[in-house]
């Protein structure tokens, strides 16, 4: 028997399809013969008394579940999501490095430093990816801290705010499609496949409404993963590959007939009817990989 | 130190050696296979000293510091797990966003330092209950993250540390120093000890502000690249 800590925000439980999500996780893990337990800030002092910890909170270098799962790895716990893997998620500038190093077909990318940060390097980034183009702050996640610009106004009004927590952004190339893709990857294996649909009218799979702090997010359409294109999943394996060994979620563009990595998310999202729709068996895998 | 030749110093601090030092700015646009230094007041995450570690590192390079210690030293929990781990005194301590829990865990006053994205400098001492729900309110930023809390039973004391090297007189001080160096090996950082029954105790680690470092400082980084780096040094 494997006693699993779930370190998990109150947040976790605000949507009713991630608290069944985390419910199912609960009775597979019991079903299977594990004690699984749900700790929250308050539970850190315990970490000790498990065998393996599986996050579930919003991961950041920055935030407590970075806490967790180092103390976890320094325990030697078998954890999800492992450090490294959260620091090299949660930094884009880190990720997108790593992917030109090691030839993962990714979104044009340009990086920008707040010493560059000028008018002839705004018209030079024009120049070259067209307009609009997208920026991102390197700690972006949820559709969150990444916007579009199509003039240098607005250029400088997004990349100041993102500069404020980062010496580095992100500057890439707009390419709009009606749906990102997103592979599940657990170990070195696909786990699921959906497409993350844009609302309507829209370029992201979460939109801020107008005026107001709640967001809008497109459908998800989930499919099998067996029934998914095999290029799709050796780009999303590939992506994975130079991160490491544990959960990600892989959001894909297909451009141009093929397919390119717009990023690697650790700590992926998981609602019950959504991305284990068509693949039940995720629950259980991942809970067998927390085991092992 | 590393199976690499050369050793590259990369510095924000205007250091007076022989050795040739590279501006950050301009390392981060190079392609060096170097050892790399990585000497900067400030090693935060998503800081320019921390890119250039990052930097370093993509390139496949050997590093001084890591982005993994560069990371974890100036989060207070992780700092104090792994320098205890490597044999530095440590008080006890808790992180959570819970003021009962503290109560329970340990009677006043206390001391707490945040964990949350936005605060690095300084922390609050708490000597009552009214105290210590100001401290977590502001340092968790109403509750939205954890903090750490260590009992107070003595003062609290900050030094500057250079390569392990306190600025700090007093020998217990000294030797967290190198303790705190062995394990994150951050060549540059302010480093806050409680000192108690005679015994001192590793509490926190902040970066330095770059007015913070004074000639004298200078003159001792300036003296430890040399040394490290087999090439003169001059005042």
């Amino acid at each position: 028997m494997t006693r699993i800590a779930c370190f998990v925000e109150k947040y976790n439980f605000t949507c009713s399809d991630e608290a069944e999500a985390l419910e199912t996780f609960r009775q597979t893990a019991q079903h299977m013969g594990h004690e699984f337990n749900f700790i929250f800030r308050s539970g850190l002092s315990e970490i000790q008394k498990y065998d393996a910890v599986f996050i579930r909170a919003t991961t950041d270098p920055l935030y407590t579940a970075y806490v967790v799962s180092k103390t976890a790895w320094e325990l030697g716990l078998r954890v999800v999501d492992d450090p490294i893997s959260i620091r090299i998620c949660a930094n884009k500038i880190h990720q997108y490095r790593l992917f030109e190093k090691y030839g993962v077909p990714h979104i044009p990318t340009i990086f920008l430093s707040k010493e560059d940060f000028h008018h002839r390097q705004i018209v030079e980034i024009f120049e070259v990816f067209g307009k609009p183009v997208v920026i991102k702050a390197p700690y972006t996640s949820f559709s969150k801290y990444v916007e579009k610009a199509s003039c240098e106004t607005s250029f400088r009004e997004v990349a100041k705010r993102f500069f404020r927590r980062s010496d580095y952004i992100v500057v890439q190339k707009f390419t709009p499609s009606r749906f990102d893709w997103r592979v599940g990857v657990l170990n070195g294996e696909v786990l699921y496949v959906c497409k993350y649909m844009m609302p309507k009218g829209k370029w992201k799979h979460g939109v801020k409404r107008r005026g107001k702090p709640s967001f809008v997010w497109g459908r998800t359409v989930t499919l099998k993963r067996d029934n998914a294109p095999q290029r799709l999943k050796e780009v999303a394996l590939k992506a994975c590959s130079i991160i490491g060994k544990g959960l990600y979620g892989v959001d894909i563009k297909e451009v141009n007939g093929d397919y390119v990595v717009v990023e690697v998310n650790d700590n992926p999202s998981i609602y019950k009817g959504q991305e284990d729709l068509r693949d039940k068996d995720i629950y259980e895998k991942i809970i067998k990989f927390l085991a092992e | 130190m590393s199976g690499a030749s050369r050793l590259l110093v990369v510095s924000n601090i205007d250091l007076k050696t022989n050795t040739p030092i590279t501006k950050p700015s301009e390392f981060l646009k190079s392609s060096f296979r170097d050892f790399i230094l990585n000497i900067n007041n400030d090693y935060r995450y998503m800081k320019t000293g921390y890119y250039v570690s990052l930097h370093a590192e993509i390139l496949g390079n050997d590093v001084e510091p890591t982005t993994e210690n560069a990371v974890d030293a100036y989060r207070v929990p992780i700092l104090l797990t792994r320098a205890a781990k490597n044999g530095a005194p440590t008080m006890p301590f808790i992180a959570t966003d819970s003021v009962k829990q503290i109560i329970a865990e340990f009677a006043f006053p206390v001391v707490v330092f945040a964990v949350n994205p936005f605060s690095f400098n300084g922390f609050q001492t708490a000597k009552n209950r009214t105290a210590l729900y100001r401290a977590v309110k502001s340092l968790s930023m109403n509750y939205r993250y954890a903090v750490c809390v260590q009992p107070l039973r003595g003062e609290i004391v900050s030094c500057k540390s250079f390569f392990g090297e306190s600025t700090s007189e007093d020998s217990s001080i000294k030797e967290i120093a190198k303790k705190v160096y062995q394990t994150f090996r951050l060549p540059v950082c302010k480093l806050y000890v409680q000192r108690f029954d005679g015994k001192v105790y590793l509490c926190g680690l902040q970066p330095l502000k770059i007015d913070e470092i004074t000639p004298s400082d200078v003159g001792l980084i300036s003296e430890m690249v040399s040394r490290k780096s087999g090439k003169g040094w001059f005042d």
